[in-house]
Protein backbone atom coordinates (compact mmCIF):
# COMPACT_ATOMS: atom_id res chain seq x y z
CA UNK A 1 0.00 0.00 0.00
CA UNK A 2 2.78 2.64 1.04
CA UNK A 3 4.82 1.24 -1.95
CA UNK A 4 1.97 1.95 -4.10
CA UNK A 5 1.10 5.46 -2.63
CA UNK A 6 5.01 6.24 -3.33
CA UNK A 7 4.96 4.83 -6.66
CA UNK A 8 2.07 7.40 -7.05
CA UNK A 9 4.13 10.22 -6.26
CA UNK A 10 7.32 9.67 -7.76
CA UNK A 11 5.52 9.05 -11.16
CA UNK A 12 4.21 12.48 -10.72
CA UNK A 13 7.45 13.69 -9.56
CA UNK A 14 9.22 11.68 -12.12
CA UNK A 15 6.78 13.19 -15.30
CA UNK A 16 6.50 16.90 -13.84
CA UNK A 17 10.78 17.15 -13.62
CA UNK A 18 10.74 15.84 -17.41
CA UNK A 19 7.68 17.66 -18.49
CA UNK A 20 9.52 20.73 -19.95
CA UNK A 21 11.50 18.16 -22.55
CA UNK A 22 9.05 15.27 -22.60
CA UNK A 23 7.21 16.30 -25.48
CA UNK A 24 10.49 17.05 -26.97
CA UNK A 25 11.70 13.59 -26.52
CA UNK A 26 8.89 11.51 -27.76
CA UNK A 27 8.86 13.65 -31.19
CA UNK A 28 12.66 13.27 -31.66
CA UNK A 29 11.82 9.00 -30.96
CA UNK A 30 8.83 9.30 -33.45
CA UNK A 31 11.09 11.03 -35.57
CA UNK A 32 13.71 8.04 -35.42
CA UNK A 33 10.34 6.09 -36.37
CA UNK A 34 9.08 8.08 -38.99
CA UNK A 35 12.63 8.87 -40.39
CA UNK A 36 13.59 5.10 -41.00
CA UNK A 37 10.04 4.31 -42.36
CA UNK A 38 10.47 7.06 -44.82
CA UNK A 39 14.10 7.74 -45.16
CA UNK A 40 15.19 4.13 -46.63
CA UNK A 41 12.90 4.15 -49.84
CA UNK A 42 15.12 7.52 -50.74
CA UNK A 43 18.37 5.54 -50.33
CA UNK A 44 16.76 2.23 -51.80
CA UNK A 45 13.53 3.11 -54.67
CA UNK A 46 13.23 -0.49 -55.27
CA UNK A 47 12.78 -2.50 -52.08
CA UNK A 48 11.21 -6.13 -52.17
CA UNK A 49 8.19 -7.21 -50.38
CA UNK A 50 10.34 -8.68 -47.28
CA UNK A 51 12.67 -5.66 -46.86
CA UNK A 52 9.36 -3.54 -46.86
CA UNK A 53 8.01 -5.40 -44.30
CA UNK A 54 11.35 -5.53 -42.28
CA UNK A 55 11.65 -1.47 -42.26
CA UNK A 56 7.94 -0.93 -41.03
CA UNK A 57 8.27 -3.12 -38.36
CA UNK A 58 12.02 -2.95 -37.93
CA UNK A 59 11.60 1.46 -37.08
CA UNK A 60 9.53 1.21 -33.73
CA UNK A 61 11.85 -1.77 -32.52
CA UNK A 62 14.53 0.77 -33.40
CA UNK A 63 13.11 4.02 -31.83
CA UNK A 64 12.59 1.52 -28.94
CA UNK A 65 16.57 0.30 -28.68
CA UNK A 66 17.44 3.59 -29.46
CA UNK A 67 15.16 5.61 -26.31
CA UNK A 68 16.17 2.72 -23.85
CA UNK A 69 19.90 2.09 -24.66
CA UNK A 70 20.70 5.89 -25.41
CA UNK A 71 18.66 8.53 -23.89
CA UNK A 72 17.93 6.88 -21.78
CA UNK A 73 21.17 6.39 -19.55
CA UNK A 74 22.57 9.49 -20.77
CA UNK A 75 19.56 11.05 -19.34
CA UNK A 76 19.69 8.95 -15.96
CA UNK A 77 23.82 9.63 -16.06
CA UNK A 78 22.62 13.04 -15.96
CA UNK A 79 20.65 12.42 -12.74
CA UNK A 80 23.28 10.97 -10.92
CA UNK A 81 25.54 13.56 -11.41
CA UNK A 82 23.32 16.62 -10.63
CA UNK A 83 22.26 14.22 -7.43
CA UNK A 84 18.66 13.33 -7.87
CA UNK A 85 19.62 9.71 -7.06
CA UNK A 86 21.07 10.48 -3.87
CA UNK A 87 18.32 12.69 -2.83
CA UNK A 88 15.68 10.47 -4.11
CA UNK A 89 17.81 7.46 -1.73
CA UNK A 90 17.78 9.57 0.73
CA UNK A 91 14.10 10.04 1.00
CA UNK A 92 11.95 6.54 2.94
CA UNK A 93 10.59 5.37 -0.27
CA UNK A 94 10.94 1.64 -1.49
CA UNK A 95 13.84 1.71 -4.10
CA UNK A 96 11.78 -0.66 -6.32
CA UNK A 97 9.10 2.00 -6.33
CA UNK A 98 11.27 4.46 -7.41
CA UNK A 99 13.06 2.25 -9.96
CA UNK A 100 9.74 1.30 -11.40
CA UNK A 101 8.25 4.81 -11.37
CA UNK A 102 10.75 6.20 -13.43
CA UNK A 103 10.02 3.05 -15.90
CA UNK A 104 6.60 4.00 -16.14
CA UNK A 105 7.85 7.08 -17.45
CA UNK A 106 10.18 6.23 -19.91
CA UNK A 107 7.60 3.80 -21.43
CA UNK A 108 5.03 6.31 -21.78
CA UNK A 109 7.77 8.24 -23.95
CA UNK A 110 8.23 5.32 -25.82
CA UNK A 111 5.32 4.32 -26.66
CA UNK A 112 3.63 6.52 -28.80
CA UNK A 113 6.61 6.57 -30.96
CA UNK A 114 6.22 2.95 -31.51
CA UNK A 115 2.34 3.49 -32.61
CA UNK A 116 2.47 6.27 -35.14
CA UNK A 117 5.87 4.77 -36.53
CA UNK A 118 3.78 1.18 -37.45
CA UNK A 119 1.00 3.48 -38.66
CA UNK A 120 2.83 5.18 -41.06
CA UNK A 121 5.02 2.24 -42.00
CA UNK A 122 1.54 0.72 -43.09
CA UNK A 123 0.57 3.75 -44.79
CA UNK A 124 3.39 4.72 -46.42
CA UNK A 125 4.23 1.06 -48.42
CA UNK A 126 0.47 0.53 -48.42
CA UNK A 127 1.08 -2.35 -45.87
CA UNK A 128 -2.23 -4.76 -44.76
CA UNK A 129 -0.37 -5.58 -40.99
CA UNK A 130 -2.30 -8.28 -39.54
CA UNK A 131 -1.25 -7.07 -36.20
CA UNK A 132 -1.31 -10.10 -33.38
CA UNK A 133 -2.73 -9.31 -29.88
CA UNK A 134 0.49 -10.82 -28.39
CA UNK A 135 1.79 -7.16 -29.96
CA UNK A 136 1.35 -5.31 -26.18
CA UNK A 137 3.42 -7.85 -24.46
CA UNK A 138 5.73 -7.23 -27.31
CA UNK A 139 6.47 -3.95 -27.14
CA UNK A 140 5.98 -3.83 -23.45
CA UNK A 141 8.27 -6.27 -22.87
CA UNK A 142 10.83 -4.74 -25.33
CA UNK A 143 10.57 -1.26 -24.26
CA UNK A 144 11.25 -2.65 -20.67
CA UNK A 145 14.29 -4.73 -21.53
CA UNK A 146 15.69 -1.61 -23.49
CA UNK A 147 14.77 0.41 -20.42
CA UNK A 148 16.30 -1.87 -17.83
CA UNK A 149 19.78 -2.35 -19.79
CA UNK A 150 20.25 1.22 -20.35
CA UNK A 151 19.19 2.02 -16.61
CA UNK A 152 21.74 -1.26 -15.57
CA UNK A 153 24.75 1.00 -17.73
CA UNK A 154 23.78 4.40 -16.28
CA UNK A 155 23.88 3.05 -12.58
CA UNK A 156 27.04 0.87 -13.43
CA UNK A 157 29.22 3.12 -15.37
CA UNK A 158 30.49 7.13 -14.68
CA UNK A 159 28.47 9.36 -16.24
CA UNK A 160 31.37 10.77 -19.57
CA UNK A 161 31.59 6.76 -19.86
CA UNK A 162 27.71 6.40 -20.40
CA UNK A 163 27.47 9.05 -23.05
CA UNK A 164 30.46 7.71 -24.81
CA UNK A 165 29.24 4.00 -25.19
CA UNK A 166 26.00 4.71 -26.12
CA UNK A 167 27.27 7.31 -28.80
CA UNK A 168 28.71 3.90 -29.82
CA UNK A 169 25.96 1.89 -29.24
CA UNK A 170 24.04 4.76 -31.73
CA UNK A 171 25.87 3.48 -34.96
CA UNK A 172 25.77 -0.03 -33.40
CA UNK A 173 22.11 -0.13 -33.29
CA UNK A 174 21.37 1.32 -36.75
CA UNK A 175 24.14 -0.32 -38.89
CA UNK A 176 24.83 -3.15 -37.37
CA UNK A 177 21.54 -4.67 -35.54
CA UNK A 178 19.26 -7.49 -36.96
CA UNK A 179 16.20 -4.91 -36.54
CA UNK A 180 15.27 -3.74 -40.73
CA UNK A 181 17.56 -6.87 -42.11
CA UNK A 182 17.51 -10.65 -40.88
CA UNK A 183 20.55 -11.74 -38.71
CA UNK A 184 21.72 -14.05 -41.60
CA UNK A 185 23.21 -10.64 -43.39
CA UNK A 186 25.61 -10.37 -40.86
CA UNK A 187 29.04 -11.92 -40.48
CA UNK A 188 29.23 -15.24 -39.33
CA UNK A 189 30.69 -13.77 -36.00
CA UNK A 190 28.25 -10.82 -35.41
CA UNK A 191 25.60 -12.91 -36.06
CA UNK A 192 26.84 -15.00 -32.98
CA UNK A 193 27.24 -12.08 -31.18
CA UNK A 194 24.00 -11.28 -31.77
CA UNK A 195 22.19 -14.80 -30.76
CA UNK A 196 23.84 -13.15 -27.53
CA UNK A 197 22.55 -10.05 -27.28
CA UNK A 198 18.91 -9.18 -26.55
CA UNK A 199 18.59 -6.46 -29.51
CA UNK A 200 17.55 -9.20 -32.14
CA UNK A 201 15.79 -11.00 -29.70
CA UNK A 202 13.75 -7.00 -29.66
CA UNK A 203 13.53 -6.94 -33.40
CA UNK A 204 12.21 -10.69 -33.49
CA UNK A 205 9.68 -10.10 -31.27
CA UNK A 206 8.18 -6.93 -32.51
CA UNK A 207 8.42 -7.68 -36.28
CA UNK A 208 6.76 -11.26 -35.53
CA UNK A 209 3.67 -9.83 -33.64
CA UNK A 210 3.24 -6.50 -35.98
CA UNK A 211 3.35 -8.65 -39.09
CA UNK A 212 2.93 -12.32 -38.09
CA UNK A 213 1.98 -13.23 -41.34
CA UNK A 214 5.58 -12.51 -42.63
CA UNK A 215 7.95 -13.51 -39.67
CA UNK A 216 7.11 -16.16 -37.11
CA UNK A 217 7.96 -15.31 -33.95
CA UNK A 218 11.11 -17.48 -32.66
CA UNK A 219 10.11 -19.51 -29.70
CA UNK A 220 13.29 -18.37 -27.43
CA UNK A 221 13.03 -14.91 -28.19
CA UNK A 222 10.79 -13.65 -25.46
CA UNK A 223 13.38 -16.07 -23.10
CA UNK A 224 16.00 -13.92 -24.12
CA UNK A 225 14.53 -10.56 -23.31
CA UNK A 226 12.56 -11.89 -20.27
CA UNK A 227 16.66 -12.90 -19.14
CA UNK A 228 18.00 -9.10 -20.24
CA UNK A 229 14.65 -8.05 -18.53
CA UNK A 230 15.90 -9.48 -15.09
CA UNK A 231 19.48 -8.86 -15.98
CA UNK A 232 19.45 -4.96 -16.15
CA UNK A 233 16.84 -4.61 -13.12
CA UNK A 234 19.21 -6.71 -10.75
CA UNK A 235 21.96 -4.82 -11.97
CA UNK A 236 20.23 -1.61 -11.60
CA UNK A 237 18.68 -2.44 -8.66
CA UNK A 238 21.49 -3.65 -6.80
CA UNK A 239 23.66 -0.20 -7.63
CA UNK A 240 20.65 1.67 -6.48
CA UNK A 241 20.78 -0.20 -2.88
CA UNK A 242 24.08 -0.10 -2.71
CA UNK A 243 25.76 1.86 0.44
CA UNK A 244 29.24 2.87 -0.36
CA UNK B 1 19.19 10.87 23.95
CA UNK B 2 17.66 10.82 20.95
CA UNK B 3 20.45 10.67 18.68
CA UNK B 4 23.69 8.37 20.04
CA UNK B 5 26.66 7.81 17.67
CA UNK B 6 29.48 5.92 18.73
CA UNK B 7 32.97 5.41 17.64
CA UNK B 8 31.90 6.10 14.13
CA UNK B 9 34.55 5.45 11.90
CA UNK B 10 34.22 5.84 8.31
CA UNK B 11 37.44 5.11 5.69
CA UNK B 12 36.74 4.77 1.75
CA UNK B 13 38.07 2.29 -0.59
CA UNK B 14 40.53 4.53 -1.76
CA UNK B 15 41.73 4.39 2.18
CA UNK B 16 41.19 8.26 3.24
CA UNK B 17 40.14 8.25 6.95
CA UNK B 18 36.60 10.79 6.52
CA UNK B 19 35.18 9.98 10.15
CA UNK B 20 37.74 8.54 13.13
CA UNK B 21 36.31 7.43 16.09
CA UNK B 22 33.39 10.08 16.43
CA UNK B 23 30.96 9.95 19.78
CA UNK B 24 27.67 12.17 19.71
CA UNK B 25 24.64 12.28 21.28
CA UNK B 26 21.81 15.02 20.54
CA UNK B 27 18.39 15.12 22.58
CA UNK B 28 15.07 15.90 21.31
CA UNK B 29 14.42 19.75 21.38
CA UNK B 30 18.06 20.35 21.15
CA UNK B 31 20.03 21.89 17.70
CA UNK B 32 22.76 20.85 17.73
CA UNK B 33 25.51 21.99 15.62
CA UNK B 34 28.33 20.23 13.26
CA UNK B 35 31.30 22.78 12.93
CA UNK B 36 34.33 22.20 10.99
CA UNK B 37 36.41 23.44 7.52
CA UNK B 38 35.64 21.46 4.26
CA UNK B 39 36.69 18.34 4.24
CA UNK B 40 36.39 17.85 8.50
CA UNK B 41 33.99 15.01 7.84
CA UNK B 42 30.84 16.40 8.66
CA UNK B 43 28.62 15.56 5.50
CA UNK B 44 30.20 11.73 5.42
CA UNK B 45 28.61 11.73 9.27
CA UNK B 46 25.45 12.97 7.81
CA UNK B 47 25.67 10.30 4.66
CA UNK B 48 25.91 7.47 7.46
CA UNK B 49 22.93 8.69 9.69
CA UNK B 50 20.36 8.67 7.04
CA UNK B 51 21.91 5.29 5.38
CA UNK B 52 23.50 6.88 2.43
CA UNK B 53 27.42 5.64 3.25
CA UNK B 54 27.74 2.30 5.16
CA UNK B 55 30.06 3.25 8.42
CA UNK B 56 33.38 1.01 8.71
CA UNK B 57 33.09 0.78 12.33
CA UNK B 58 30.62 1.72 15.30
CA UNK B 59 27.02 2.48 16.00
CA UNK B 60 24.13 5.05 15.14
CA UNK B 61 21.85 4.66 17.32
CA UNK B 62 18.04 6.41 16.90
CA UNK B 63 15.44 6.02 19.92
CA UNK B 64 17.90 3.07 20.85
CA UNK B 65 17.36 1.41 17.04
CA UNK B 66 20.62 0.60 14.88
CA UNK B 67 20.21 2.79 11.78
CA UNK B 68 23.16 1.19 10.71
CA UNK B 69 21.17 -2.33 10.29
CA UNK B 70 18.10 -0.67 9.09
CA UNK B 71 18.80 2.20 7.17
CA UNK B 72 15.53 2.26 6.06
CA UNK B 73 14.13 2.91 9.56
CA UNK B 74 17.37 6.13 9.28
CA UNK B 75 15.13 7.26 5.75
CA UNK B 76 11.75 7.75 7.84
CA UNK B 77 13.75 8.61 11.11
CA UNK B 78 15.65 11.06 9.44
CA UNK B 79 14.44 14.20 7.18
CA UNK B 80 17.72 15.89 5.67
CA UNK B 81 18.56 18.81 3.81
CA UNK B 82 21.84 17.58 1.42
CA UNK B 83 24.55 20.24 0.84
CA UNK B 84 24.41 20.27 -3.10
CA UNK B 85 21.43 21.99 -4.12
CA UNK B 86 18.50 19.64 -4.32
CA UNK B 87 17.49 18.59 -7.89
CA UNK B 88 13.82 20.02 -8.96
CA UNK B 89 14.17 21.49 -11.65
CA UNK B 90 10.39 21.24 -13.38
CA UNK B 91 8.63 21.47 -9.84
CA UNK B 92 7.78 24.32 -8.65
CA UNK B 93 8.51 24.92 -5.21
CA UNK B 94 4.98 24.17 -4.21
CA UNK B 95 5.20 20.71 -6.22
CA UNK B 96 8.54 20.01 -4.74
CA UNK B 97 7.13 20.35 -1.20
CA UNK B 98 3.88 18.86 -1.19
CA UNK B 99 5.46 15.67 -3.33
CA UNK B 100 8.24 15.09 -0.50
CA UNK B 101 6.02 15.46 2.28
CA UNK B 102 3.51 13.08 1.22
CA UNK B 103 6.44 10.65 0.14
CA UNK B 104 7.97 11.15 3.60
CA UNK B 105 4.29 9.80 4.61
CA UNK B 106 2.26 12.22 5.72
CA UNK B 107 -1.58 12.92 4.96
CA UNK B 108 -2.16 15.29 1.93
CA UNK B 109 -4.18 17.71 4.40
CA UNK B 110 -1.34 18.01 6.53
CA UNK B 111 1.35 18.73 4.41
CA UNK B 112 -0.67 21.44 2.52
CA UNK B 113 -1.36 23.07 6.01
CA UNK B 114 2.87 23.02 7.17
CA UNK B 115 4.31 23.55 3.24
CA UNK B 116 1.52 26.76 3.68
CA UNK B 117 3.17 27.41 7.17
CA UNK B 118 6.72 27.04 5.60
CA UNK B 119 6.40 29.63 3.05
CA UNK B 120 4.72 32.07 4.79
CA UNK B 121 7.25 31.82 8.05
CA UNK B 122 10.42 32.05 5.04
CA UNK B 123 8.62 34.86 2.45
CA UNK B 124 8.44 32.41 -0.46
CA UNK B 125 5.05 33.22 -1.50
CA UNK B 126 6.12 34.90 -4.73
CA UNK B 127 8.02 31.74 -6.01
CA UNK B 128 5.64 29.27 -4.74
CA UNK B 129 4.38 28.99 -8.62
CA UNK B 130 7.62 28.96 -10.24
CA UNK B 131 9.43 26.48 -12.01
CA UNK B 132 12.07 26.00 -10.20
CA UNK B 133 14.74 26.02 -13.09
CA UNK B 134 14.46 29.88 -12.92
CA UNK B 135 14.99 30.17 -9.05
CA UNK B 136 18.09 32.24 -7.53
CA UNK B 137 20.11 29.52 -5.22
CA UNK B 138 19.13 30.85 -2.23
CA UNK B 139 15.43 30.44 -2.47
CA UNK B 140 16.16 26.93 -3.88
CA UNK B 141 17.75 26.42 -0.51
CA UNK B 142 15.05 27.46 1.40
CA UNK B 143 12.65 25.44 -1.09
CA UNK B 144 15.18 22.12 0.35
CA UNK B 145 14.83 23.42 4.00
CA UNK B 146 10.69 23.36 3.19
CA UNK B 147 11.03 20.03 1.70
CA UNK B 148 13.17 18.77 5.19
CA UNK B 149 10.64 20.60 7.33
CA UNK B 150 7.32 20.15 5.65
CA UNK B 151 7.15 16.65 7.07
CA UNK B 152 10.14 16.31 9.70
CA UNK B 153 11.38 12.80 11.36
CA UNK B 154 12.55 12.93 14.85
CA UNK B 155 15.87 13.67 13.49
CA UNK B 156 16.46 16.90 11.06
CA UNK B 157 19.73 17.26 9.49
CA UNK B 158 20.52 20.13 7.67
CA UNK B 159 23.78 20.61 5.77
CA UNK B 160 24.87 23.84 5.15
CA UNK B 161 21.22 25.16 4.90
CA UNK B 162 22.25 29.03 4.45
CA UNK B 163 24.36 28.94 1.88
CA UNK B 164 23.24 31.57 -0.79
CA UNK B 165 20.25 32.66 1.29
CA UNK B 166 20.08 36.46 1.85
CA UNK B 167 20.76 38.21 5.57
CA UNK B 168 16.98 38.69 6.14
CA UNK B 169 15.67 35.11 5.43
CA UNK B 170 18.79 33.57 6.85
CA UNK B 171 17.06 34.76 10.31
CA UNK B 172 13.56 33.74 9.39
CA UNK B 173 15.44 30.39 8.53
CA UNK B 174 16.90 30.24 11.89
CA UNK B 175 13.16 30.41 13.05
CA UNK B 176 12.50 27.90 11.57
CA UNK B 177 15.25 25.82 12.99
CA UNK B 178 14.64 26.25 16.16
CA UNK B 179 10.85 25.41 15.79
CA UNK B 180 11.35 21.97 15.09
CA UNK B 181 13.49 21.84 18.15
CA UNK B 182 10.64 23.54 19.64
CA UNK B 183 8.21 21.03 18.28
CA UNK B 184 10.26 18.02 19.34
CA UNK B 185 12.68 17.51 17.16
CA UNK B 186 16.49 16.90 17.31
CA UNK B 187 18.10 18.98 14.61
CA UNK B 188 21.43 18.42 13.66
CA UNK B 189 23.15 21.39 12.44
CA UNK B 190 26.50 21.12 10.17
CA UNK B 191 28.06 24.10 9.02
CA UNK B 192 31.27 26.08 8.49
CA UNK B 193 30.13 29.18 9.42
CA UNK B 194 30.64 29.42 13.36
CA UNK B 195 29.42 33.12 14.23
CA UNK B 196 25.92 31.94 12.67
CA UNK B 197 26.11 28.97 14.61
CA UNK B 198 26.75 30.54 17.89
CA UNK B 199 23.61 32.40 17.72
CA UNK B 200 21.65 29.16 16.98
CA UNK B 201 23.08 26.15 18.39
CA UNK B 202 22.27 25.37 21.99
CA UNK B 203 25.60 22.49 21.89
CA UNK B 204 28.06 21.62 19.59
CA UNK B 205 30.95 19.70 18.37
CA UNK B 206 34.03 20.80 16.55
CA UNK B 207 34.81 18.09 13.53
CA UNK B 208 38.68 18.68 12.55
CA UNK B 209 40.94 15.81 10.59
CA UNK B 210 37.32 13.47 11.25
CA UNK B 211 37.72 13.64 14.86
CA UNK B 212 35.68 15.60 17.29
CA UNK B 213 38.27 18.11 18.89
CA UNK B 214 35.69 20.01 20.86
CA UNK B 215 32.33 20.26 22.30
CA UNK B 216 29.83 21.46 24.59
CA UNK B 217 27.61 24.74 24.75
CA UNK B 218 29.62 27.75 23.37
CA UNK B 219 29.45 29.09 26.68
CA UNK B 220 31.21 26.15 27.97
CA UNK B 221 33.91 25.88 25.12
CA UNK B 222 34.28 29.74 25.12
CA UNK B 223 35.21 29.16 28.98
CA UNK B 224 37.35 26.84 27.87
CA UNK B 225 39.74 29.04 25.69
CA UNK B 226 40.52 30.88 29.29
CA UNK B 227 40.00 34.56 27.32
CA UNK B 228 36.86 36.42 27.78
CA UNK B 229 38.14 39.75 25.35
CA UNK B 230 39.61 39.20 21.84
CA UNK B 231 41.48 41.84 20.79
CA UNK B 232 41.65 42.24 16.67
CA UNK B 233 44.52 43.68 14.83
CA UNK B 234 44.17 44.08 11.26
CA UNK B 235 47.93 43.93 10.06
CA UNK B 236 49.56 46.54 7.47
CA UNK B 237 50.43 44.24 4.71
CA UNK B 238 53.81 45.96 4.54
CA UNK B 239 54.35 45.22 8.26
CA UNK B 240 57.94 43.87 8.56
CA UNK B 241 57.07 41.36 10.83
CA UNK B 242 54.17 40.62 13.16
CA UNK B 243 54.08 42.24 16.57
CA UNK B 244 54.27 39.49 20.12
CA UNK B 245 51.75 40.00 22.43
CA UNK B 246 52.91 40.96 25.61
CA UNK B 247 49.84 38.86 27.32
CA UNK B 248 51.08 35.66 26.71
CA UNK B 249 47.52 34.69 25.28
CA UNK B 250 46.78 32.79 22.36
CA UNK B 251 47.49 34.71 19.12
CA UNK B 252 46.24 33.55 15.99
CA UNK B 253 47.11 34.92 12.39
CA UNK B 254 43.57 34.77 10.62
CA UNK B 255 44.46 36.07 6.72
CA UNK B 256 45.80 39.84 7.74
CA UNK B 257 44.20 39.94 10.98
CA UNK B 258 45.56 38.49 14.19
CA UNK B 259 43.26 37.80 17.36
CA UNK B 260 44.83 37.94 20.88
CA UNK B 261 43.48 36.38 23.74
CA UNK B 262 42.74 39.05 26.64
CA UNK B 263 41.29 38.89 30.29
CA UNK B 264 39.09 41.16 31.53
CA UNK B 265 41.42 43.56 33.32
CA UNK B 266 43.79 43.93 30.64
CA UNK B 267 41.81 46.04 28.20
CA UNK B 268 43.58 49.09 29.55
CA UNK B 269 46.48 47.74 28.61
CA UNK B 270 45.88 45.85 25.02
CA UNK B 271 44.25 49.18 24.13
CA UNK B 272 46.70 51.39 24.50
CA UNK B 273 48.99 48.33 23.13
CA UNK B 274 47.11 48.52 20.11
CA UNK B 275 47.08 52.60 19.87
CA UNK B 276 51.11 52.45 19.80
CA UNK B 277 51.27 49.24 17.01
CA UNK B 278 48.75 51.60 14.94
CA UNK B 279 51.17 54.78 15.42
CA UNK B 280 54.29 52.56 14.46
CA UNK B 281 52.40 52.11 11.23
CA UNK B 282 52.29 47.90 12.11
CA UNK B 283 48.48 47.94 12.51
CA UNK B 284 46.07 49.22 10.30
CA UNK B 285 42.83 49.35 12.84
CA UNK B 286 41.97 47.23 15.97
CA UNK B 287 38.98 45.87 17.57
CA UNK B 288 38.40 44.98 21.15
CA UNK B 289 35.51 42.77 21.96
CA UNK B 290 33.89 40.04 23.83
CA UNK B 291 35.43 36.54 22.92
CA UNK B 292 33.30 34.24 20.52
CA UNK B 293 33.04 31.00 19.60
CA UNK B 294 34.62 32.20 16.44
CA UNK B 295 37.99 32.42 18.60
CA UNK B 296 37.79 29.72 20.32
CA UNK B 297 37.18 27.63 16.57
CA UNK B 298 39.86 29.25 15.44
CA UNK B 299 42.41 29.10 18.58
CA UNK B 300 41.40 25.34 18.66
CA UNK B 301 41.63 24.47 14.65
CA UNK B 302 44.22 27.04 14.14
CA UNK B 303 46.28 27.08 10.51
CA UNK B 304 43.73 28.85 8.82
CA UNK B 305 46.25 31.19 6.91
CA UNK B 306 45.70 28.24 4.76
CA UNK B 307 42.00 28.67 4.53
CA UNK B 308 40.83 31.92 4.67
CA UNK B 309 37.88 32.25 2.81
CA UNK B 310 35.65 30.10 4.99
CA UNK B 311 36.46 32.53 7.96
CA UNK B 312 36.04 35.72 5.62
CA UNK B 313 32.07 34.34 5.29
CA UNK B 314 32.43 34.44 9.13
CA UNK B 315 33.00 37.72 9.07
CA UNK B 316 31.00 38.83 6.62
CA UNK B 317 28.16 36.76 8.27
CA UNK B 318 28.65 38.71 11.58
CA UNK B 319 28.80 42.10 9.74
CA UNK B 320 25.13 41.22 8.29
Amino acid sequence: MQALRSYRLLVTWQALRKKAYLPLMMAVQTLFSLGIVLGYPLLFPSLDRVTIYLIATGAPAISMVSVGLVALPQTVGEAKTEGSLAYMRSLPVPRLAYLVADLTVWLAIVVPGVVLGVLVGAWRFGLDLQVSPLVVPAVLMVALTATCVGYALASVLPYMLTVIITQALVVFVFMFSPLTFLPEKLPAWLETIHRLLPIQAMGEVTRGTIAPNEFPLPPGAFLTLAVWCVLGFAVTYAAMTRRA
Amino acid sequence: MLLEIENLTKVYRTGVRANGGIDLSIESGEVFGLLGHNGAGKTTLVNQVVGLLKPTAGSIRIDGADMVADPGLARRLCSFQAQSQVPIDGLTPRQAVELVGQLRGASKADVRRRRARLVDALELGEWLDIDAARLSGGVKRLVAFAMAAVAPGRLVMLDEPTNDVDPVRRRLLWQQVRALADEGAAVLLVTHNVVEAERSVDRLAILDGGLVIAGGTPAELKAGLGAELRLELVIDPQAPELPVSPFGRPVVPVGNRLMVGLPTDAAGPAVAWAESLQRAGTVEEFTLGPATLEDVYVALVGGLEVRPTEMEESFDASAA
